[in-house]
């Protein structure tokens, strides 16, 4: 049994925040904080638990956020609306990119998504008649809670937190239940795991659904928040390293981990683009550098991420305790 | 009255030739030894019966029922598992889990599942490596967790790859012992082994393959002194 604990206080805390922190910069950052870590912990579903690295989760990201963006615009509906589209939009698409996929192992499937990935990049800048092309979509600001009209941050905090909330329910399922046991066995050897009746094929494609649907409700809410979607962010391959490194960081196939991970990258990257954003823009590129090498420093030395290590620390201190 | 019938077998890789026309069947509580020299196609049969190769010709079927074109994991559920000769266990799971996964197949209940791993833990002895990992383990006890673990998914036919390969001599007689005990609970058993002086001891009767074709099939001490057994595989100091 994975303690619930941490991760309640970790929720709780971040929920009674708007009540005493009132630096608009604060509450801004933990808005985004939770908006990526749900996107981390959804992209965990298919990368962590289920072992489908994917670097081209951008694409349900973009799904989302265009779906939203455009069921406001074009039709003057409710962006509610447009994260219910975006996400089951998202997830048909799963469902055929997984299929497709479906034999593809390792490298192989990682180069597909990132190639589906860049198809929606092409699509979505180049057919100006519906998405608007390059020049993107600005998402207008209508007062209101139906049209996500919302000035005030703290509100978006606890929209967010909801949303964080369900991803990390979404992964406890996974760690407790027996379908999560079997995910993780397919992750481990799919052979093997089919071989003692895990019906593998499809379990990937399911999970590669559920986490799709969630990357795209993250993408409608965040476009929403940011009121402006441009396809060459939401598209983007960086997008996907991000969901996938804020994982890794935090701890692959663990539940509370992508939201340790996104909360140290968001502060970090806010961090360094305001260092060195103002001495020109030859920097402003900086924080993709750091991505890189914590990507190689965590996948050489700290392979269980920060929850494993942390974890593993406890550990060590509870038996030399015992032993003294 | 058979309960997996192999009818006509063949299995052909570009231009060679895996298995060619092999059939026989395996009677309910049957234990059947399959011996043959490397290249043989002892492995590549198991693969086929396993759902993991579709054989070019020829049907394998359960209980009268046709396996041959159902998925591997669908044709576990119908109740024939298997180990692999190169081990595969789940390397980052402890070994209660590894064997859970194998549970699960059979119940939806999680605890029921940690339960029944416990219990088949237990079984074949690693009830105290039950919280190790199972990359922690050695040779002989990543064997006897893969057989935990197909047994754990409840099967009718138990095909093992290589009981005794690459475990030490002290280790054989508790595996022997073991695949023994299973066999007299009624388990029909199918094993691949090099080891004679282990299939002699265990199977009731040996299916002999060369070049992909069976060349012998009888009890031991029969297929054991087949002249063509002999000259393929067993050489002439077996037989003096």
């Amino acid at each position: 049994m994975k303690a619930v604990a941490p991760a309640a206080v970790v929720f709780v805390c971040a929920g009674l925040a708007p009540l005493v922190v009132h630096d608009a910069f604060l509450l801004d950052s933990l808005v985004l904080i939770l908006i990526w870590g749900s996107a981390a912990a959804a992209w965990n579903v298919a990368g962590g638990y289920a072992g489908q690295i994917s670097l081209g989760h951008s694409a349900f990201f973009g799904i989302g956020a265009y779906a939203a963006g455009l069921v406001v615009t074009r039709w003057e509906l409710s962006p509610w609306l447009g994260l219910a589209v975006g996400a089951l939009v998202a997830m048909a698409i799963g469902l055929v990119v997984g299929y497709l996929s479906n034999r593809l192992r390792g490298p192989y499937f990682v180069l597909a998504t990132i190639a589906f990935s860049q198809v929606l990049l092409i699509v979505g800048s180049r057919w100006r008649g519906f998405t608007s092309g390059s020049e993107g979509i600005p998402v207008p600001f209508r007062p209101g809670f139906w049209t996500l009209g919302i000035a005030d941050k703290r509100v978006w905090v606890w929209i967010t937190l909801a949303l964080a909330v369900l991803a990390y329910l979404l992964q406890l399922y996974l760690d407790r239940s027996r379908r999560g046991y079997q995910l993780v066995a397919v992750r481990e050897d799919e052979d093997a795991a089919l071989s003692l009746g895990v019906p593998a094929r499809w379990l990937k494609v399911a999970a590669i659904c559920a986490s799709a649907a969630l990357t795209a409700a993250c993408g409608a809410l965040w476009a929403q928040y940011i009121g402006f979607v441009d396809p060459f962010y939401v598209f983007s391959v960086d997008l996907s390293v991000k969901f996938a490194l804020a994982a890794i960081i935090g701890g692959l196939g663990t539940a509370l981990g992508p939201f340790l991970g996104a909360a140290l990258i968001t502060t970090v990257e806010t961090y360094l683009r305001a260092q060195f954003g103002g001495i020109g823009t030859r920097l402003i590129g900086i924080y993709l550098i750091v991505y890189g090498c914590a990507l190689i420093v965590m996948v050489r030395w700290v392979p269980h991420g920060l929850v494993g290590w942390i974890g593993e620390r406890l550990r060590r201190r509870v038996t030399a305790r015992a032993e003294t | 009255m058979s309960l997996l019938s192999i009818a006509g077998v063949s299995k052909r890789f570009g231009g060679i030739v895996a298995n060619q026309g092999i059939s026989f069947d395996v009677a309910p509580g049957e234990l059947v030894g399959i011996i043959g020299p490397n290249g043989a196609g002892k492995s590549t049969l198991f693969e086929i019966i396993t759902g993991f190769y579709h054989p070019d010709e020829g049907v394998v079927s359960l209980d009268g029922a046709r396996l041959t074109g159902l998925s591997p994991d669908a044709i576990c559920r119908r109740g024939v598992a298997r180990t692999f000769q190169k081990l595969r266990p789940f390397q980052g799971l402890t070994v209660l889990d590894n064997v859970m996964v194998g549970a699960l197949t059979r119940t939806r209940d999680v605890r029921h599942a940690r339960e029944r791993a416990r219990e088949l833990v237990g079984k074949v002895g690693l009830a105290e490596k039950a919280e190790a990992h199972a990359r922690t383990l050695s040779t002989g006890q990543r064997k006897r967790l893969e057989l935990a673990r197909a047994l754990a998914t409840e099967p009718r036919v138990l095909l093992l790859d290589e009981v005794t390969g690459g475990v030490d001599q002290r280790t054989i007689p508790e595996l022997v012992q073991l695949v023994r005990d299973l066999h007299a609970g009624g388990l029909t058993v199918l094993v691949i082994e090099h080891n004679m002086r282990v299939i002699t001891a265990v199977a009731q009767r040996i299916v002999a393959l060369q070049l992909g074709e069976v060349i012998a099939d009888g009890p031991p001490d029969q297929v054991t002194r087949d002249r063509r057994v002999v000259e393929a595989y067993l050489g002439l100091a077996y037989t003096q």
